[in-house]
């Protein structure tokens, strides 16, 4: 009996201990406590994805809901407390309302670099709560989805959604695969649509999951600022951007106008309720963006993509909730979504 | 030709050089022959055309007109504050300015609304400082104005820093970052068309008194028992020179040291005479920030920001120009 | 040339003196004489109109001085100040030019007349060779001259100076005093104040004796400068003692 019970103890607490832990993407050991029943998630990518996979466990948002975000997510979690952002630039949230939150498991999805492992290294000492970093990229969600999904004690719904999420990326690339000429398209940032995203810059991830040409690849990482002449030099066949302003100004301004984009019509608006399809926050829901930016690039291999189909069942998995038609209309039919 | 007169003419000729080179230069490649086309109404590509006249152009003349109006507010100011350290943000203006862009990017307005905004919070912000500094009784009116500008422009500047905290890090954060270091990049005509008589109607006063300012380097009595209404002419000087920046921030965002550096070096050429050193300070200025910004736009396929190079240039020129002079201020 | 009855002044909320009263006509010199602190320099900028009296009145030429302008005020009297800190490098003949601004128009600038007249003044003065140096660089006894030049330059009929000697050499000293009598003599009604009564004795026609902001005497210097009223005004023992040919000097009695 005795070595029986010996045997059931090691058994559970090595099933225990080893089934849950995980190693985050700075390389450090996350073991999070047998049950976790509350998330902080320390940014909204990070809130995205638990909230998809378990939307119970979430403990609050980083920022309180708007008005016009709300109605895409099921009523009782739209209200979710707001707990400001923990690491990463503009952080927020007080260490102290972490604590008040009792959470049992901190998460952070996006960039990954040295900085933001220490101070996650740091917030795990202050508050003894298991605290991991992951990595924000698209090619990466699935992975992380899994991760978050052990961590959470949420396999099973993790590896729905990370096989989803797989499939959809493998179609996109897929449909991609034989296009021989990429068009150039530059990413118009700011009002004035003179800031872009450099080759590998985060910014234009879309892109480059497609494998479309980005006009400002010439320039280093990041964000930066170009003048007309460049852009005119360019000579972008295809403009995006995330700025309604912009959007609005490009059509009667005399110096965009002489654009191929502009000149050819193609300039367009990414949608951005209730996370933004295109560039922020750098999360899974640019999954939209990749059908969207593929539908807009290559209307032929993406021609038969049903982008009201997509988009709904999106926010059926990750949101939780149906869109209705109205919802789908109003998210489609803003001016510079779709060509006319 | 006494050195006076050189100074003018070396400077007058730098700046028709550097507008020649400006307009030759650039990202887009045009040749002179196209450029030369385009500026006698000869029809070219479209293309060409509107680098010419709707990008290079004008982001030129802005120049011109962002350089002169700075250095002009700046010697001003030097005077009036009986100063050679001081630069037309003395009194917030630039604070204010930043205070309203930062304002309307925080709430996803145009770039018009934010210019607006910029050009009324810079307005807002030095007539506040003046409304309260005018209001200390029994202290020196100067010292009074300097430290009420320290103040409010302190203050402004950490409703901006906490804008920036609470600003969206994605999309707003940049945003503001950017306006804050200044740029030419975005001069569309318009802004010309507004910036350009702003900045005139700012010099005019100035320059039709230019005689009388210079009786602000006096102390307060003497100039008074000269004749001068100094209130009245500090008031004017200061409206003058809020308005002339003010309407430069707002098209080019922060940029720093020309309204410093520049009435410095002029006045190490000319003397203080406000009436002989208005004129070379505004064309020194102009030429200064051209040369800079055309660097900016030409050595990298992106943007430099012109507040960088202004000082990073600027401070070695002037060292070495306050090494050779002879003169104090 | 300058009528000042029964005033009183001092600063807002502060009055510093009263009682004043003296006037002054052409070709006039009065000197001013009391302790530090005693309400020299504020008498004298009440009277140029820079402080408002607190009581009384100020006439220039006959005519009441709140009613006349800055510039009006500027063209009748002028002011040599006590020192002058230079911040600018002003040429000596800008800085005499300064004094024209009363005489110019508000959107003017100095013409040839003002040019030549302001060279004119430095001639007289003695200092026409200083007129394209910079006022920073000449010496203190030159900068006063400068000053008297600038003020000068306004054609004043009144000439107020706040203590024209303090910290000038000797030699310097003297030289202004006998401008002080020139310019006396040219019709230009004359206010200095001094430290020293020796001063008094020497450039000017009467005394004033200013202590605590009231005037304990007014007259010739022989009449008002005697032992025991400097003895009330400064509180130090000096003896006067008369000279040959009328003239007189103060030794003080160190202890």
């Amino acid at each position: 009996m005795m070595r029986y019970s010996l045997f059931l103890l090691v058994f559970i607490s090595g099933y225990c201990i080893g089934q849950t832990a995980v190693t985050d993407v700075s390389g450090r050991e996350i073991r999070p406590p047998a049950k976790v029943e509350r998330v902080y998630a320390a940014g909204p990518p990070a809130s995205l994805l638990v909230f998809a996979i378990a939307p119970e466990k979430l403990v609050g948002w980083t920022r309180a809901m708007r008005d016009n975000e709300a109605p895409f997510f099921p009523d009782r979690y739209a209200r979710l407390p707001e707990l400001g952002r923990l690491t990463g630039r503009g952080n927020t949230a007080n260490v102290e309302v972490v604590l008040n939150a009792k959470a049992d498991l901190i998460v952070d999805v996006g960039s990954t670099g040295a900085t933001l492992a220490s101070l996650a290294s740091q917030v795990q000492e202050q508050t003894r709560i298991p605290y991991g970093l992951f990595d924000g990229r698209i090619e990466s969600t699935p992975g992380t989805l899994r991760a978050l999904g052990r961590l959470m004690g949420n396999e099973r719904e993790a590896e729905r959604l990370a096989a989803w999420y797989e499939n959809e990326l493998e179609e996109a690339r897929r449909r991609v695969a034989g296009v021989k000429e990429h068009p150039l398209v530059y990413y118009g940032r700011s009002a004035s649509g003179l800031q872009t995203g450099g080759k590998g810059s985060i910014n234009v991830e879309v892109l480059e999951v497609l494998g479309a040409r980005n006009a400002g690849a010439e320039v280093r990482p990041g964000l930066v600022t170009v003048s007309f002449e460049q852009v005119l030099l360019w000579n972008p066949e295809v403009i995006l951007t995330t700025d309604p302003n912009y959007w609005k100004s490009v059509w009667s301004d005399p110096r965009w106008r002489a654009v191929k984009a502009v000149e050819d019509k193609r300039v367009y608006l990414s949608p951005h309720l209730p996370f933004g399809w295109f560039d922020f926050p750098p999360g899974a829901n640019r999954l939209l963006g990749v059908w969207w930016t593929g539908k807009l690039l290559y209307p032929q291999p993406f021609g038969d993509v049903d982008l009201r189909a997509k988009t709904a069942e999106f926010h059926r998995l990750f949101y939780h909730r149906e869109p209705t038609a109205a919802q789908l209309d109003a998210l489609l039919a803003e001016p510079g979504v779709l060509p006319k | 030709m006494n050195s006076r007169a050189l100074s003018y003419v070396l400077a007058a000729g730098a700046l028709v050089g550097l507008t020649a080179l400006a307009f030759a230069v650039g990202r887009y490649p045009i040749s002179l022959a196209e450029l030369v086309s385009v500026l006698v109404g000869k029809s070219v590509s479209a293309n060409v055309e509107t680098v010419v006249l709707q990008v290079r152009g004008p982001r030129v003349l802005a120049a011109l007109v962002v350089g002169a109006a700075l250095a002009a507010a700046g010697t001003a100011y030097q005077g009036m504050f009986r100063n050679p350290l001081v630069s037309p943000d003395i009194l917030g203006v630039s604070s204010g300015a930043a205070l309203g862009a930062v304002l309307a990017i925080f709430f996803s307005q145009g770039i018009i609304v934010i210019q607006v905004f910029a050009f009324v919070g810079g307005l807002v912000a030095v007539g506040l400082v003046y409304w309260i500094g005018s209001r200390l009784r029994g202290h020196d009116p100067l010292l009074a104005l300097v430290l009420t500008g320290v103040v409010i422009g302190t203050l402004l500047g950490s409703v901006i820093a906490l804008l920036k905290y609470l600003a969206d890090p994605y999309n707003q954060l940049p945003a503001i970052t950017y306006w804050l270091l200044g740029s030419l990049a975005a001069i569309a005509p318009r802004d010309l068309a507004a910036a350009a008589p702003l900045a005139l109607a700012g010099l005019a006063p100035m320059l039709l008194l230019r005689w009388r300012v210079n009786l602000l380097a006096l102390p307060d009595d003497e100039a008074r028992a000269l004749g001068v209404d100094t209130r009245k002419l500090r008031t004017l000087v200061v409206a003058a020179a809020t308005l002339m920046t003010a309407a430069a921030v707002a098209v080019s965002g922060i940029i720093g040291w020309i309204g410093l550096l520049i009435p410095h070096a002029a006045r190490l050429l000319v003397g203080p005479d406000f009436g002989r050193l208005l004129p070379l300070a505004m064309l020194l200025g102009a030429a200064f920030l051209l040369a800079v910004d055309t660097l900016c736009r030409t050595i990298a396929t992106i943007e430099v920001p012109p507040g960088v190079l202004t000082a990073l240039i600027g401070t070695p020129f002037f060292l070495w120009l306050f090494a050779l002079a002879r003169r104090s201020w | 040339m300058l009528q000042v009855e029964s005033l009183a002044y001092g600063f807002p909320g502060r009055t510093v003196g009263r009682d004043v009263s003296f006037s002054l006509g052409a070709g006039e010199a009065m000197c001013v004489l009391g302790p530090n602190g005693g309400g020299k320099t504020t008498l004298f900028r009440t009277i140029l109109g820079l402080l408002q009296p607190h009581g009384g009145t100020i006439q220039l030429g006959g005519i009441s001085l709140e009613s006349l302008s800055r510039r009006e005020i500027a063209q009748r009297i002028g002011y040599v100040p006590q020192g002058h800190s230079a911040y600018f490098a002003y040429t000596v003949r800008d800085f005499v030019l300064m004094g024209r601004t009363a005489h110019l128009g508000v959107f003017s600038v100095p013409g040839r007349e003002d040019v030549e007249l302001a060279e004119r003044v430095l001639e007289s003065l003695g200092i026409a060779h200083l007129a394209g140096r910079a006022v920073t660089e000449v010496s203190g006894g030159e900068r006063q001259l400068a000053l008297v030049a600038r003020a000068l330059a306004q054609e004043p009929a009144t000439l107020v100076l706040d203590e024209p000697t303090a910290s000038l050499d000797f030699g310097n000293q003297v030289r202004v005093l006998e401008k002080i009598s020139t310019l006396a003599a040219t019709g230009i009604s004359i206010l200095f104040a001094s430290h020293d009564p020796d001063h008094a004795f020497l450039a000017s026609h009467r005394v004033l004796l200013l202590a605590e902001g009231r005037a304990l005497e007014i007259g010739p210097p022989a009449q008002v400068i005697r032992a025991d009223s400097l003895k009330r005004l400064y509180g130090v023992s000096v003896e006067v003692l008369p000279l040959a040919g009328g003239r007189h000097t103060c030794l003080p009695e160190l202890r």
